[in-house]
């Protein structure tokens, strides 16, 4: 909201040109609004949609005031790419999930807001009173050979150091998302030998049951088929096929080859 | 430029950047050593993690970070008396720095010792074994007992450990902006990792990382505004624009509030404070002990040479209200531990209270404050991670008995570690013949020196109300009966004896002689920090 508020100001100062003012003009209120909005916004998308909003008037100021490599970068990074993977992820914990909006701490909703406005105001009054009072520099010197060739060549004299070590940060980022993230299997993978050895060791059927709603033993077609057991066990129906079909002297071993393993 | 057509437009561009002559600076590396070394540690352990076996990982990190870091103390020797600008501005050494930066160094080997502690009871430590586990899964009571360790953690700590060494030696703020945020993503991973209380110390984690980042806000928010008052983000153009008067002084003393208030929090000064206790206390003890010292250091050394480098000139407009900052720090400390149940909260406390005692030093704004600085932070950092090593070999069946009522008789039953702990305990309440005696009479010389006498007055009354707590303590575990199934002090921890015997050695030195140290601080204090 500040950001917008100097750059509001700063519009001002620095008026070049109707369309230059004319985009301000439209845009500012846009930019401040969706501020607003996403701070005031009950769904965490909308908040999130809005901020793409507002980064993007931003950007276009950035263009206005020949700055265009930062505007595109805007652009490309955090409307594109940051605010992406920010939907992603709240897509992934759920939409619906709504944050508490029950005050733990009595009048601290009041508190905050009094103090949040204070602070605003120490803030923008003073700086309001400065920026009124200087005049622009404009980017013409900074810009000096290109916007882009100026930047690269702060990027590798001036800030080489900075530029590098920032690359420590990424690294920590990428530790640190696998580090809350990623579950080791524990003891290693299960080999078939011990999944085999398992089951003989747990008892019961070995061999996978019949799907539900088979009740012969054997496979043979001129076997009739047991009736629906008696008993409302599940688990075992070839056991209570064998009282109603009679078939108990039948080679053949329980839902052998059908149907899917318990 | 005119209008070409925009093909060519694109070559003259590609040959300008082809031919273009940026005179690439020179990056010197020598005197770079301590954190290039510790940021090649800490890159090494990240591949070790990646390719080596659960059981490699386990046996290799802690000796390599902690090779590590001595090598670097090393490096860190060998530099002694250097004292320039390095690699385009962005990075400082001068003796100060290195002093600094050596004891940060110390720490950091001490805390590892404490973290690879694994016989401190069947499981493998105070280091969780899955993080990515949830708290009350099925697979959560495994991972307690487990002897997996989430080796990451040496990885983290070195980045931190490389984070604070430049956060001290950062000559420009946006170098020392993004070693700040080196130096603290890694806690507030670190502050999640305990292996037990796990929802604890997920909430301590949460609770710093918010708060850390609503404070590197401000932090930046200052920087902004100290770039757009001196044009520059580099400490001594800071200075330099700050000694010729002009119109925008707003600025000015916006960006150097704003970028206070992101160093007081670190350092954990009131009104920022809020977060400290929670954090000791959900954080995996050896992981406090780090923080407890190395943060504290890094964090003061960069308040530091902020403040006598950058706003050296303005001293008279900063000191009331650094006075202020103290004086609440040294009271909410205080007065806020003497309610304390829980030990670590009640270090926690401590802590803020020793932040206050410190400023004092900075409150003092003369050489002797500075050196009286550096030695009470040499000597902190020592007696703090002792006393939380101490704490991790006080266990039950639950882990690190933590409560208070259950140190109560712990004199009788062991009196060796009751007995080093009440001497940590006054150390930290700044009994003679401890380090924290030499350190506090250091700073308060100095306080006194710079015209601060009213500060000292408040800083002694708050260090009688601190030696209260302390002693409370003592009497506690020596002049009450032990408690039935109390706690059992662990026997066998090789390294924890270690960290916490060096500790609790050097407290002891530092009070009987401390005069070597002295002497190192005051020679690093008098050359100052360069420009």
């Amino acid at each position: 909201m500040n950001a917008a508020i100097l750059v509001q100001a700063a519009g001002e100062f620095t008026r070049t040109s109707g369309g230059e003012a004319a985009t301000f003009w439209v845009l500012a209120p846009v930019a401040v609004l969706a501020a607003l909005g996403m701070v005031l916004a009950r769904s965490a998308v909308h908040g999130a949609l809005l901020l793409v909003v507002n980064l993007f008037c931003l950007a276009v100021f950035y263009l206005l005031q020949d700055a265009p490599f930062l505007g595109f970068v805007q652009i490309i990074v955090y409307t594109g790419a940051i605010m992406v993977l920010f939907l992603f992820v709240l897509m992934l914990v759920g939409v619906d999930s709504a944050d508490s909006l029950v005050e733990t701490l009595r009048g601290q909703r009041m508190a905050a807001i009094v103090l949040g406005a204070g602070f605003a105001g120490l803030l923008v009054f003073p700086i309001g009173g400065v920026i009124s009072g200087t005049k622009a520099a404009g980017l013409a010197a900074a810009n000096n050979g290109g916007n882009i060739q100026a930047i690269a060549r702060l990027l590798f004299t001036d800030y080489v150091f900075a530029f590098e070590i920032v690359s420590a940060l990424l690294i920590i980022a990428a530790v640190g998302a696998m580090i809350l993230a990623h579950r080791e299997r524990a003891g290693g993978k299960i080999t078939q030998k011990e999944m085999l050895r398992r089951r003989f060791a747990a008892g019961g059927p070995v061999t996978p049951v019949p799907g539900p709603g088979v009740y012969a033993r054997p496979q043979a077609a001129d076997v009739t088929p047991a009736l629906p057991p008696a008993s409302d066990d599940p688990g075992h129906p070839g056991d209570s096929g064998d009282s109603a079909g009679g078939d108990a002297d039948s080679p053949h071993p329980v839902g052998a080859g059908k149907g899917a393993a318990r | 430029m005119s209008a070409p057509p925009t093909a060519v437009l694109a070559q003259d561009a590609l040959a300008q950047s082809i031919q273009g002559t940026i005179d690439v600076p020179p990056i010197q590396y020598a005197a770079l050593s301590p954190i290039i070394i510790v940021f090649g540690v800490a890159l090494a352990a990240v591949l070790i993690d990646a390719f080596a076996s659960a059981r490699t990982r386990r046996l290799l990190q802690p000796p390599l970070a902690a090779v590590g870091f001595a090598v670097a103390f090393v490096a860190v020797v060998l530099l002694h008396g250097r004292r320039q600008i390095l690699a385009a501005g962005a990075v400082a050494i001068d003796s100060p720095t290195l002093f600094l930066e050596g004891a940060i160094l110390l720490f950091a080997f001490l805390a590892v010792l404490l973290v690879a502690e694994r016989r401190l009871d069947s499981s493998g430590g105070a280091i969780v074994a899955s993080a990515a586990v949830t708290p009350g899964s099925p697979g959560a009571t495994a991972a307690r007992t487990s002897a997996a360790v989430q080796t990451e953690v040496y990885a983290l700590m070195a980045f931190s450990v490389a984070g604070m060494l430049l956060f001290v030696s950062a000559n420009t703020l946006l170098v020392m902006f993004v070693a700040l945020e080196i130096l603290s993503l890694p806690l507030y991973l670190l502050a999640g990792l305990a292996r037990r209380r796990r929802l604890l110390s997920q909430e301590a984690a949460m609770k710093y990382f918010l708060l850390g980042a609503f404070s590197s806000a401000f932090f930046i928010y200052g920087l902004a505004f100290l770039y757009g008052y001196a044009g520059s983000v580099d400490l001594g153009r800071i200075a330099d624009a700050a000694g010729t008067a002009t119109a925008n002084d707003t600025y000015l003393y916006l960006g150097m509030a704003l970028l206070g208030i992101g160093l007081f929090f670190k350092i954990g000064a009131v009104p920022f404070h809020s977060w400290t206790p929670d954090v000791y206390q959900g954080s995996p003890t050896p992981i406090t002990a780090f923080m407890a010292a190395g943060t504290k250091v890094a964090a003061f050394g960069a308040l530091l040479r902020v403040f006598y480098v950058a706003f050296g000139g303005l001293r008279w407009d900063w000191r009331p209200t650094v006075w202020t900052i103290a004086i609440m720090t040294m009271v909410v400390g205080a007065v806020l531990a003497l309610t304390q149940r829980d030990i670590k909260r009640m270090l926690a406390y401590s802590a803020i209270a020793h932040a206050g005692f410190l400023l004092t030093g900075l409150a003092a704004a003369n050489s002797d404050g500075l050196r009286g600085s550096l030695f009470y932070l040499v000597a902190y950092g020592f007696t703090t991670i002792a006393a939380f090593g101490l704490i991790t070999m006080v266990r039950t069946a639950d882990g690190e008995a933590s409560d208070l009522s259950q140190w109560q008789g712990l004199g009788r039953r062991s009196p060796v570690l009751a007995g080093i702990f009440a001497f940590l305990l006054l150390a930290l309440a700044g009994i003679p013949l401890t380090s924290g005696f030499t350190g506090k009479f250091a700073v308060f010389q100095a306080a006194v020196a710079g015209n601060a006498t009213p500060l000292v007055v408040v800083a002694l009354v708050t260090s009688a109300i601190a030696a209260f707590f302390y002693v409370r303590v003592i009497v506690l575990m020596f002049f009450q009966e032990p408690v039935m199934d109390g706690p059992i002090v662990v026997t066998r921890p090789t390294l924890t004896y270690a960290a916490v015997g060096i500790g609790a050695i050097m407290t002891l030195l530092l009070g009987v002689a401390p005069q070597p140290l002295l002497d190192l601080a005051g020679t690093a204090a008098t050359s100052g920090f360069v420009r």
